[in-house]
């Protein structure tokens, strides 16, 4: 086994690579967690964001409104969430469960009806979301194999995180959000409106979760393939729960999901049986999971006993 | 409380009106058999049936491993039973699915439904038929790429090994073309397989051999997805091979294929397509494609059962001797190529291909495979 073809330069890029999507689905999933509502509808988000993408951007030519599409496909997604949950009492994760179920045949339907395709649809005249190419990066090896051609969405990934820290935990509508996902009663004598901040949560998770959609159909790769989120969207609320909802942190967890992926995918070249590759990110997930939940645990009892 | 009771139940109708989303419903309503072909490559030791299937219409279902629209393996075996359609006047029904639960739904509504003829795609339903054949015996059953044992079915399974062996000949040569972009002076090909099974292995140990024939020193790396329909993963994989030094990667992943091609334009690289000539699904990338002619198999044993000549426990073997597999010509990547093409991998790849046929070279079988 060759350990310099394994552990290279590349493997960085790959781990990031491969964790972007992941990422975007944490986020999706992090805003409604602080307002106390699990989105396990993200997967379904995702996958109607990344049709709704290829399928504009394939018609108009303009990757642009391919992902602005795909972002407005996110927003209706979670609105059906939003009102059903919101409006009529109906238990999250029957609801988002309904979400995923309705985009895996929403989309087969529209694959077929609208593009005459079934399976996947892959033609040239999809406009993929450009690559971003740093010319002065081009002299230093190392750099360039780094960070040069990004994509546009890859570098946005990292503004995103950053920006949802900064709404999060030092803006006014970011206090109120956690109020409201903390104790609603409380909040509700505080003067806000529990149901408008839930409302407004959901819509950004949709906003994010068709954003990340595009990102996999148009940046990732340039296709639509059926179900083609493959579970991506709930390894992002797996990561979410590692990260409590924290987006540096959950952005961590999903690094360390990317991480598993890339370094499975180069050894099980050199002979590691795939069945034990292929089952590590899932261990991962548990793994961190079980961390997440007893760090969890251990901080609750020492509060109580504190206060007794 | 209430609530939740209704929401599951709510959960649960949407999962059934899904399954009921997942089946596409090919049937034609043409005349029927007016056309036969006189091909007669199927055994035909003994006629179980006698023809009464002819005069009415012959009801055919095909159940997948996986989506139509791969542009391979499935879209290939769809290809045979169109033609079929086409040329008979049958009712065919395709049944898709992704997960193995949904397979042996599919298998065994199929089986309920009673139609004349139930085709497997691929070797994933051998455990169901070994399971649930034998309670349908007025139903003919097939199955593509592995052998199941029972007098009510017949298995068609192709020397995949030989044409992999010819495509990872064709790798080795390709991989010390150093003029060409994107070829690099290491002495590494790959190879991407869907999921980890028999069928697979046989692939790859014939494009193992192939490659090690013609320079026994060259590095083959060996990636599985674990999934059919996961380009993304596909893709993945294909790149991070490309990192470890691989310039030309083969793929054998049916849906998860189209990201190992996709991989391959993006990096500037090669790859091999499989199952159908996938040579121009990204143009100037691909070398060639191990065609294995899913359709044939497919259309003969359709044909077999229209014309009475079903024969329950037969077994067929195609090989390159009788076309059952091949590479493609090489044109599309001539073409892409120009002045740079290596044209010596097309006359090794054919004088290798008459040595297979001779039996001067013999292509090693994964355990279980083989003529029988």
């Amino acid at each position: 086994m060759n350990f310099s073809k394994i552990f290279n330069t590349s493997l960085i890029y790959a781990t990031f690579r491969s964790a972007t999507p992941i990422i975007y689905a944490a986020l999706c999933a992090a805003i409604t967690q602080q307002a106390d509502i699990l989105n396990i509808g993200t997967e379904g988000i995702m996958l109607t964001g990344a049709f709704a993408a290829v399928t504009v951007s394939y018609l108009t030519g303009s990757w642009i409104l391919g992902v602005l599409t795909a972002m407005a496909a996110g927003f209706l997604m979670s609105m059906i969430m939003a009102v059903g949950h919101i409006r009529y009492k109906a238990e999250i994760c029957a609801i988002g469960m309904g979400i995923n179920m309705f985009a895996i045949a929403i989309t087969k339907f529209l694959l077929n009806s609208v593009l005459g395709k079934s399976g996947t649809f892959s033609e040239p005249e999809i406009q993929a979301i450009p690559r971003v190419s740093l010319p002065f990066l081009t002299k230093v090896k190392f750099l360039n194999e780094l960070f040069n051609n990004w994509c546009i969405t890859e570098w946005f990934v990292i503004v995103l995180i950053i920006a949802i820290w900064f709404i999060f935990y030092k803006t006014v509508w970011g206090l109120r959000l956690r109020a409201v996902g903390q104790f609603p009663a409380a909040a509700q004598t505080a003067g806000i409106n529990v149901n408008a901040m839930k409302y407004q949560a959901i819509a950004i998770s949709g906003l994010i979760g068709g954003l990340a959609g595009a990102h996999l159909s148009l940046g990732y790769s340039k296709m639509f393939t059926e179900n083609m989120t493959n579970a991506r969207g709930f390894m992002g609320v797996a990561a979410m729960y590692f990260g409590s909802g924290h987006p540096i942190l959950t952005a961590v967890g999903c690094l360390v999901f990317g991480f598993s992926d890339s370094i499975g995918a180069r050894l099980q070249a050199y002979g590691v049986p795939s069945q034990l590759v292929l089952l590590m990110p899932y261990v991962v997930v548990i793994v961190t999971l079980a961390i997440s939940m007893a760090s969890k645990l251990a901080r609750e009892k020492k509060r109580k006993s504190s206060l007794a | 409380m209430k609530k939740k009771v209704i929401s599951v139940l709510l959960a649960l109708v949407m999962v059934f009106s899904l399954a009921a989303c997942g089946t596409k419903d090919n049937s034609t309503n043409e005349d029927a058999a007016t056309e036969t072909t006189t091909d007669e490559s199927t055994d035909t030791a003994e006629t179980t049936e006698d023809t009464t299937a002819t005069e009415s219409q012959v009801r055919v279902c095909v159940v997948y491993s996986g989506n139509l629209g791969d542009k391979s393996y499935n879209d290939s075996c769809n290809e045979g039973a169109q033609q079929a359609v086409a040329d008979f006047g049958i009712e065919l029904k395709s049944l898709e699915g992704t997960t193995a639960e949904e397979w042996e739904a599919n298998f065994l509504a199929a089986a309920e439904e009673g139609y004349d003829l139930i085709i497997c795609s691929s070797s994933n339903f051998e455990e169901y038929m070994k399971e649930h054949c034998a309670n349908y015996p007025d139903v003919k059953f097939a199955i593509i790429d592995t052998t199941v044992e029972g007098d009510n079915i017949v298995s068609i399974s192709f020397a995949q090994n030989q044409g992999s062996f010819l495509a990872g000949a064709a790798a080795a040569m390709f991989t010390t073309k150093t003029d060409i972009e994107g070829v690099n002076d290491e002495k590494i090909i790959g190879w991407v397989g869907g999921m980890d099974i028999p069928v697979l292995h046989d692939f790859y140990v014939g494009y193992e051999q192939g490659a090690k024939y013609i320079d026994p020193d060259i590095t083959v790396l060996q990636a599985f997805a674990g999934t059919w329909n996961d380009p993304l993963k596909g893709k993945e994989l294909t790149l991070a091979q490309y990192e470890q030094g691989a310039d030309i990667v083969m793929n054998v992943a049916s849906g998860t294929g189209n990201g190992i091609l996709e991989g391959a334009k993006e990096a500037g690289k090669y790859a091999i397509g499989v199952d159908l000539n996938q040579d121009n699904d990204q143009p100037g990338s691909v070398l060639t494609s191990m065609v294995k002619r899913v359709d044939r198999a497919c259309y003969l044993v359709i044909e077999s059962v229209v014309e009475g000549t079903f024969a329950g426990g037969s077994t067929s073997y195609l090989t390159v001797a009788d076309g059952g597999v091949s590479l493609t010509d090489f044109s599309v990547i001539k073409e892409a190529l120009g002045d740079k093409f290596p044209q010596d991998i097309v006359d090794t790849v054919t004088e290798l291909e008459q040595k297979i046929v001779s039996g001067e070279i013999k292509v090693e079988n994964y355990e279980g495979f083989g003529p029988q």
